[in-house]
């Protein structure tokens, strides 16, 4: 199946009258392992909204794996084995951990394989059940959201600025299971970064994003990659 | 910060013109009333001149909540309370201490001082600084509930459940009844015409529209709806005096909520915010149910009903505007054009000076429980200073912000602002130090033309008036610069939500100058701004700072923008200042350097 | 003693008649002016059951199904297109109670009328003599707070509906179809008043207008008591037993009073009531 993980053309959207994404164009390939860079305020969190259904379009198109989702509601498009970990405000504090991952699945019954599969990469899941979301430390609800997103089997995760206030250490586990996933079971990813270490180690393809336009993109092996990100990027 | 010569602005006469007009045709309506009123009880059968003398006191009584709610937005089901009280002063006087012209008088001052007593009490529960609009309805709903039920639980004195009957009162004919009743109606409907289209009825719909924008703009929002509810509620009383007088008979439903909820959907089927819907709404429907009710008693109010719900679903606005789109030629209500003149400026009105620095903090800190948002937070700015807060998402620069402009945000510590403690002042009186807020997003008033927009920001300096529309408006230098450079001052009548994205900002911007402020906090101006726009604000901030000796304090992410107008940069991250000094050091600072490539590698110092 | 009896009848009763309001006020963040009109439905539910000459016990499974379907049909039509506008639901649910109460005139009459009480006569308890059907709604309280609560708290619908209630936005990013959610728990809303309205005619008697007084009572506890059942049973209790008090020892007329005046002067001083934050 060729169709790409998600295509996005000519994508403008934003607040009320405020266009915040302008003409944003980009193609993920099932498998790929996508970074969005750019600083904040520039349109990152927006375009993912909006391709999730959160925001409507002002103009332009989505699709996702072939099927044009434009218009669909959240939860139709999150159904389609779409996982999205928004960057505020991501998880139930008040329910337990075990509960915040069941609210991922579709089913019930794959609970026991799930949680088997990101207890394998997150160990401290299996033994914080019952403990509840909020009172985990920064990065573990961090670790929680990757387990959430992947426990569900998804075919494209979408997700926002997940390394913002993590360790280092906390880090590199993130990208070897990024990658791991990747791998393995050929989940695409777009992850909206700002860290550009991180984006570097695990990314397959890079855009950056300024001012809601994309003013590069290309392959993070490329040689020259890195200095034309942190240009884009500098301070 | 002297007054300039006027840009070349002048007043328009086809304004002034217009205004006579609607005055004109607003006194020929009320004539020719007051006309049909005078003949009325000559030509209609008794039994509908009794209804309509009932109708007519009702209508006033929807009027009032018109103003509350279809204009001001606070739904109120407690206007009958208001009514009953002015009912039952008449009643009670006039049964247990007889009827003379000074009971008469000491019954109507009875009933209106009881009302604007229980008024006030009611405004200071509803209406405090962060109360919710459902708690503020929910309050409304409480007191006829409570005022029926002390009417039923009072024994002989109130007549409980059968009220009192049989009192002595005005010896007046019917007719002359009609004719009070209805010039009552007319008068206060002309008055209350005047009174929306006016520069202070504009404020409501200001409230209604966005009230904390209003707070911001240094208005004291409750203070407003409490004399507004004490207003409303004392020609309320006025009405259940003359209503007691009447029919000679109170009771305890009068004051209760069922026609507390009557009078609100009267309102809304007629058209809330049109004032003429609602008076012939009601002088319909209640005309029509004392007609219809006998023959199809219960069908009649089911059929009330569910027109009713289907305005609400399908028609929110009622069916007044329908009816007028029928007759009206076109041009917009709010066609007035305004002319925009340069005004004597009184920055800090009211201040001695602009005080050694324009804002001090000292310790400050917030917290959300046990979340730590700002920590130890220490500077001083100073007049003429543009000074950009920056940081990654989270570090607290927008509850900063909040901080210095609410005095009861901050958890501790101290924030002064030209050399004035802040202590806890609400918004309004922050403004009143000095502060102007603008916030992130475009926050204006969506139906409000630009010009009514502006006029609503100088009303803290300048009293609006409650009957005209002032022809001319005197803004800032400040403001008339912003209004000028993006083209405001060609649409001066365009209502605000017809502008697009860039001009929202610049009009908000041009408010919160148009209060004379001294220190100027921005929240993410140039959001969603075209490349061109940005540069315009980028000049027309330091300008404000080089030039009116602004202090500007600026949260942003844009850092290029940031690079280009700042004179000092502070950086904050995790509710901390981590470097507080100029472009090129920030720029050039391996910390802030850190900070941005994301992850907080700052050693071990981890939440 | 029959006095504390009383306290946990009144505030038992209470809660029954908030419960299926905390629902939808939980989940909508609307409160349901209709309310009272579902308790009305109710009550007449259980008045056609003595009609028709059944068992008094089936009337609250009647009712319950009754204000289902009712439940249902208004979600859909009425409150889903004002989701945006919750002044405007509250309004509109209002007209939906005056609709309600005007069929229910049309198709039973305006008087008062009488249910036959599924259970009469007193019980000696503890050293005081009590009516058994007010005990017997006690139990009957009791059970509708473990139902509720074992739906919100074990099962997959309740979960989600939990999840609906903290970030609804959140859940629908998810999977969850939060509008699904919304229309079921309206309709169990409903359906509870329903359930309430049948469980207290045997008190007294039907008649169109019945559910009015309740409608406002429930409401001011369910403000009170933000989203927590645990709060609505502790909001009840409190606010009940000063009812009951005020009652006794002042005067009837004021002790109606009492619930409302307290709650809106609490919320006034403490806006989340008895709510944990």
């Amino acid at each position: 199946m060729n169709a790409a993980a998600l295509d996005v053309s000519q994508l403008r959207s934003g607040y009320g009258e405020a266009v915040i994404v302008r003409d944003v164009a980009l193609s993920i390939r099932p498998g790929e392992i996508f970074v969005l860079l750019g600083k904040n305020g520039m349109g990152k969190t927006t375009l993912l909204k909006t391709v999730m259904g959160f925001l409507p379009r002002m103009d332009g198109r989505v699709s996702l794996f072939g099927d044009d989702v434009s218009g669909l509601a959240p939860h139709r498009i999150a159904r389609k084995a779409i996982a999205y970990t928004p960057q505020e405000q991501a998880l139930f504090q008040d329910l337990s951990v075990r509960d915040n991952l069941r609210l991922a699945l579709a089913d019930e019954r794959w609970f026991a394989r799930g949680l088997e599969r990101v207890s394998a990469y997150f160990p401290f899941i299996a033994e914080r059940l019952k403990q509840r979301a909020g009172t985990l430390s920064g990065g573990e609800q961090k670790m929680l959201l990757v387990a959430r997103a992947l426990i569900s089997r998804p075919r494209l995760m979408l997700v926002d600025e997940i390394t913002e206030g993590l360790q280092p250490s906390v880090i590199d586990r993130l990208a070897a299971v990024f990658k791991t996933e990747r791998d393995g079971s050929g989940t695409a990813m777009l992850l909206v970064e700002q860290h550009v270490q991180f984006a570097l180690a695990v990314a397959d393809r890079y855009a950056v994003l300024k001012l809601g336009e994309i003013v590069d993109q290309g392959a993070v092996k490329e040689p020259d990659a890195e200095s034309r990100i942190a240009g884009h990027l500098a301070v | 910060m002297n007054s300039v010569p006027a840009p070349g602005v002048s007043a328009l006469a086809s304004d002034t013109l217009r205004r006579r007009s609607d005055l004109r045709r607003l006194l020929i309506l009320a004539i020719a009333a007051l006309m049909l009123i005078t003949i009325g009880p000559v030509l209609l059968p008794t039994y509908l001149v009794n209804n309509l003398i009932r109708a007519f006191l009702y209508a006033s009584v929807a009027l009032t909540v018109d103003v509350l709610w279809g204009y001001t937005g606070i739904l109120t089901f407690g206007q009958s309370a208001f009514f009953g009280i002015g009912a039952y002063a008449a009643g009670l006087i006039f049964t247990h201490a007889g009827f003379s012209p000074a009971h008469a008088a000491l019954a109507l001052a009875a009933g209106i001082a009881v009302s604007a007593l229980a008024a006030v009490l009611v405004g200071w529960l509803a209406f405090y600084h962060g109360a919710s609009p459902l708690y503020a309805s929910v309050v409304t709903l409480v007191l006829p509930i409570v005022v029926a039920q002390i009417l039923y639980s009072g024994g002989n004195f109130t007549g409980s459940s059968s009220g009192l009957s049989g009192f002595d009162s005005f010896d007046v004919s019917l007719e002359a009844w009609f004719r009070i009743a209805g010039a009552y109606l007319v008068l206060l409907t002309a008055a209350a015409w005047l009174f929306v289209r006016s520069d202070a009825g504009r404020v409501l719909v200001a409230i209604r529209e966005n009230e904390p924008r209003c707070e911001y703009l240094g208005l004291n929002v409750s203070r407003i709806k409490i004399l507004l509810l004490t207003a409303c509620a004392v020609i309320a009383a006025i009405a259940g005096y003359a209503f007691a007088s009447v029919q000679m008979v109170v009771a305890p439903e009068y004051a209760g909520f069922v026609f507390g909820t009557e009078l609100v959907i009267w309102v809304a089927l007629g058209g809330r915010g049109t004032l003429i819907g609602p008076v012939i709404g009601t002088l319909l429907i209640d005309v029509s149910t004392a007609y219809l009710s006998g023959n199809l008693p219960f069908v009649w109010k089911l059929i009330v009903g569910l027109a009713f719900v289907v305005v609400i679903v399908a028609l929110p606005q009622g069916l007044a505007p329908l009816v007028m789109r029928m007759f009206r030629r076109g041009p917009k209500l709010h066609a007035d054009k305004m002319a925009l003149q340069p005004a004597s400026e009184e920055p800090l009105a009211g201040l001695a000076s602009a005080g050694r620095h324009a804002i001090a903090l000292a310790g400050v800190r917030k917290h959300f429980g046990s979340l730590q948002v700002l920590e130890g937070i220490d500077f001083q700015a100073d007049h003429g200073e543009l000074l950009s807060l920056v940081g990654p998402n989270g570090a607290g620069k927008t509850t900063l912000m909040r901080c210095i402009g609410d005095g009861a945000e901050r958890s501790a510590g101290t924030i002064q602002v030209n050399d004035a403690d802040i202590e806890r002042k609400p918004p309004y009186e922050c403004v009143a130090l000095g502060v102007g807020r603008k916030f992130q997003n475009a926050n204006t008033f969506e139906t409000l033309t630009v010009a009514e927009s502006l006029r609503i920001a100088r009303t803290r300096l300048r009293k609006p008036s409650m009957w005209t529309r002032a022809a001319s408006l005197e803004l800032p230098d400040a403001a008339l610069r912003v209004i000028q450079a993006t083209g405001l001052d060609q649409k001066a009548t365009v209502q605000v939500r017809h502008l697009p994205h860039g001009q929202k900002q610049a009009l908000e911007l041009a408010m919160v100058l148009a209060l004379e402020p001294s220190v100027l906090l921005l929240d993410e101006p140039t959001a969603g701004l075209t490349k061109a726009e940005r540069t315009l604000i980028g000049q027309i901030l330091v300008e404000l700072t080089s030039q009116h000796r602004l202090c500007i304090l600026l949260v942003e992410h844009d850092l290029d923008f940031v690079r280009e107008i700042s004179s000092r940069v502070i950086v904050l991250h995790q509710g901390r200042i981590v470097l507080d000094g100029t472009v090129a050091e920030v720029v050039e600072s391996e910390l802030v350097r850190t900070i941005y490539a994301g992850g907080a590698g700052m050693g071990a110092a981890q939440r | 003693m029959a006095q504390v009896f009383d306290v946990i009848t009144t505030a038992a009763i209470l809660y029954a008649v908030a419960a299926g309001l905390l629902i939808v006020f939980g989940v909508m963040k609307i409160i349901n002016f209709a309310h009272g009109g579902f308790l009305t439905v109710g009550g007449y539910s259980a008045l056609l059951v003595t009609e028709l000459g059944l068992n008094p016990w089936w009337s609250a499974g009647f009712a319950f199904a009754i204000g289902f379907v009712c439940g249902m049909i208004i979600e859909r039509l009425v409150v889903r297109p004002l989701y945006a506008r919750p002044l405007d639901a509250i309004l509109a649910t209002w007209g939906l109670g005056i609709i309600l109460g005007q069929l229910i005139t049309l198709g039973f009459g305006r008087e008062v009328q009488f249910v036959r009480s599924p259970l009469s006569g007193a019980i000696d308890l503890l050293g005081a003599s009590y009516s058994q059907y007010r005990l017997i709604l006690v139990l009957a309280a009791v059970a509708v707070a473990l139902a509720l609560g074992l739906l919100l708290n074990a099962t997959r619908l309740g979960l989600q509906t939990r999840a609906v209630i903290m970030n609804e936005s959140l859940a629908r990013g998810l999977g969850i179809n939060s509008g699904l959610v919304r229309f079921l728990t309206f309709s169990l809303g409903s359906a509870l008043a329903s359930l309430a309205g049948a469980l207290i005619t045997p008190l007294s008697s039907v008649d169109p207008n019945m559910g009015v007084p309740w409608l406002v009572n429930a409401f001011m506890l369910v403000l009170v008591s933000g989203v927590s059942q645990l709060s609505l049973g502790v909001a009840c209790l409190v606010l009940g037993g000063a009812q009951v008090l005020v009652s006794t020892y002042a005067n009837p007329v004021l002790g109606g009073l009492t619930i409302v005046v307290l709650a809106a002067v609490l919320l006034r001083l403490r806006p989340q009531g008895f709510a944990r934050e």
